[in-house]
């Protein structure tokens, strides 16, 4: 970048509003981290912002969720786990082969460009399109209200994110490595097995990650296909009481429980963010 | 690269039949029932055209596709203009870059069915977080979030914006980031004007960048179901029922299963008009 002179004054903006769009972006989080800590009279009685200064903090939330509570919302997250990973595992592994043939070979009939734009289209598509024939469908294969059918879904949503950025590391890898091994007599899927996919294993965890997110945060499949034994977390979510006497301190618990793991581990995949929601448009 | 054989086709063909078989065969079978009387518990009958028709006077399918552009458009406007001022401010050495980056990583990874509720705790009228500001800044009149219409409206667009605006900040951040210096070298000769070098340097350079981001943000946006769904369930009366909420309903909840079809090949439609501007424009990086 070029350094071009700045005035105190500009310094001093500058950082002011850095300092406001962090705390525009925290404030949503804070806000639910304190309700969390109080009472339901804190709540309702009068607005507090300051825990200790405004308010005294209490666990009893917590101890609730993690007590009576407990057994509800623990199954849901075994379940989101279980649909997001099943889905993930699903979507990288048919992603990470798609994503090297089209980096890799020509393809004569169906053009290389094609068959991207056909994979990427999938995700140019509003879930709500296929839900209802998809819902007879699973309902056809018997498999409604199970954590197959929600894998099934979540691994058609989010494999164009591991396809494309797949396609995108692979094409950025030099082909020398792999081209010296078929000299060596290897074939394709060993030059890819051996050789092109460990040197792509950051790429494969970070997709992993993005699909893991998506596929965790997944809201409308999950309404339709589970009520009962594979409902995941986001449905139970939605079915918190709607009312005038909403329950703000026991809904900021689950809430906190809902919206960590995956944000947490987006963290990890920050150097591919970019890249991969843009399906590799834009390098980040 | 090498040619032999055709176990090429082994990469690519797992894949694309998933496509086939869990997105192809579905869309398929509701443009069937799109043609179709099909409401569980009753005979399907063939009635050609006339879901198509009904849509157009359906006063809630028109209700939903308003609500559905008005948010499409505020909140695109807004996440990119957002985005895009901060990504200019932050294009310079900031000590501590890589921490506000990743500290705006976080909302896009948020499950928007639960940020939706959070939204409800935050601009609950009395004891939200917003109107306990508002109220402290002195405004006297605070905003019924949930029970005016148009509040209602700007509700699910401003956790919208919360949510998406870091995305459309990140990649436009690493889009100016790639511009090339000497240009800037050279322009910053010319003139002081930052305004000039913005508009005639800096904008036509990051167009394509910001022409995915735009595309890409108006895909999502029409999208949304799970913000109304848990912040306003639609409400209040339907000001916040948008198309996905409309055909959910129809589809899934009053099992209209030909209407909701064609609803959403209606909204299919406008989705492969958006998407073949982008592919038109892409295709060539997709070699």
């Amino acid at each position: 970048m070029v350094q071009r002179h700045q005035s105190p004054v500009s310094r001093v903006l500058l950082w002011i509003i850095i300092l406001v769009a962090t705390t525009w972006c925290i404030f949503p989080f804070y806000w639910a981290i304190t309700t969390s800590f109080k009472t339901r009279n804190d709540i309702l009685t009068r607005p507090t912002l300051v825990p200790w200064l405004d308010f005294k903090p209490t666990l009893f939330n917590w101890q609730n969720e993690f007590g009576n509570r407990w057994p509800e919302i623990s199954h849901a997250i075994r379940n989101s786990l279980v649909i997001a990973i099943g889905a993930s595992v699903l979507s990288i592994g048919l992603g990470t082969l798609a994503g090297y043939g089209l980096a890799r070979f020509r393809f004569q009939r169906w053009k290389n460009r094609d068959m991207t734009m056909f994979f990427l289209s999938q995700r140019f598509l509003p879930p709500m399109v296929t839900a209802i024939p998809f819902f007879l469908m699973i309902n056809w294969l018997g498999l409604t209200d199970t954590l197959p059918g929600l894998i099934l879904a979540n691994a058609t949503f989010t494999m164009p994110f591991a396809v494309l950025i797949m396609r995108d590391v692979f094409k950025d890898m030099p082909p020398e490595m792999e081209e010296s091994a078929y000299v060596d007599g290897a074939s394709h899927l060993q030059a890819f097995w051996h050789i092109a996919l460990p040197l792509a294993a950051p790429a494969v965890s970070a997709a992993f990650i993005i699909c893991f997110a998506f596929a965790w945060n997944e809201f409308l499949f999950g309404l339709i296909l589970s009520y009962q034994n594979a409902t995941p977390v986001t449905v139970v979510i939605a079915g918190l009481e709607h009312t005038q006497g909403i329950q703000f301190q026991a809904v900021s618990t689950r809430l906190l429980l809902a919206i960590l793991p995956p944000a947490i581990l987006a963290l990890a995949a920050q150097r591919y963010i970019v890249r991969g929601l843009t399906f590799g448009a834009v390098k980040g | 690269m090498l040619q032999k054989g055709r176990t090429k086709l082994l990469f690519v063909v797992p894949g694309i039949a998933w496509v086939l078989i869990f997105t192809i065969f579905p869309l398929l079978y509701s443009l069937r029932l799109s043609f179709y009387q099909a409401k569980m518990g009753t005979p399907m009958r063939f009635i050609g055209l006339q879901n198509y028709v009904r849509a157009f006077s359906d006063y809630r399918w028109t209700n939903a596709v308003f609500v559905t552009l008005f948010f499409v458009f505020c909140s695109v406007l807004l996440t990119v203009s957002l985005g895009l001022g901060l990504a200019m401010l932050f294009n310079r050495p900031i000590r501590g870059q890589r921490v506000f980056r990743s500290l705006f990583t976080i909302p896009m990874f948020t499950a928007p069915v639960a940020l939706g509720y959070l939204g409800l705790t935050m601009f609950h009228e009395e004891v939200g977080a917003i109107n306990t500001i508002l109220r402290a800044l002195g405004m006297l009149h605070l905003p019924a979030w949930f029970s005016n219409v148009w509040m209602a409206r700007w509700a699910i667009v401003i956790v919208d914006v919360w949510q998406w605006t870091p995305f459309c900040f990140l990649v436009l951040l690493a889009g100016l980031a790639a511009l090339p210096e000497e240009v800037y070298e050279a322009a910053v000769m010319d003139t002081a004007s930052g305004w000039l070098i913005f508009r005639y340097i800096t904008l036509p350079l990051l167009s394509p960048v910001l022409f995915t981001v735009i595309i890409l943000r108006i895909v999502e946006a029409f999208k949304v179901l799970d913000i109304p769904f848990s912040m306003t369930s639609g409400g209040p009366g339907a000001a916040t029922q948008t198309i996905s909420f409309y055909i959910y309903l129809t589809g899934l909840r009053n099992f209209n299963q030909g209407y909701a079809s064609a609803l959403a090949y209606l909204l299919l439609i406008a989705m492969v008009v958006i998407a073949t501007a982008h592919f038109r424009r892409m295709r060539h990086s997709f070699e």
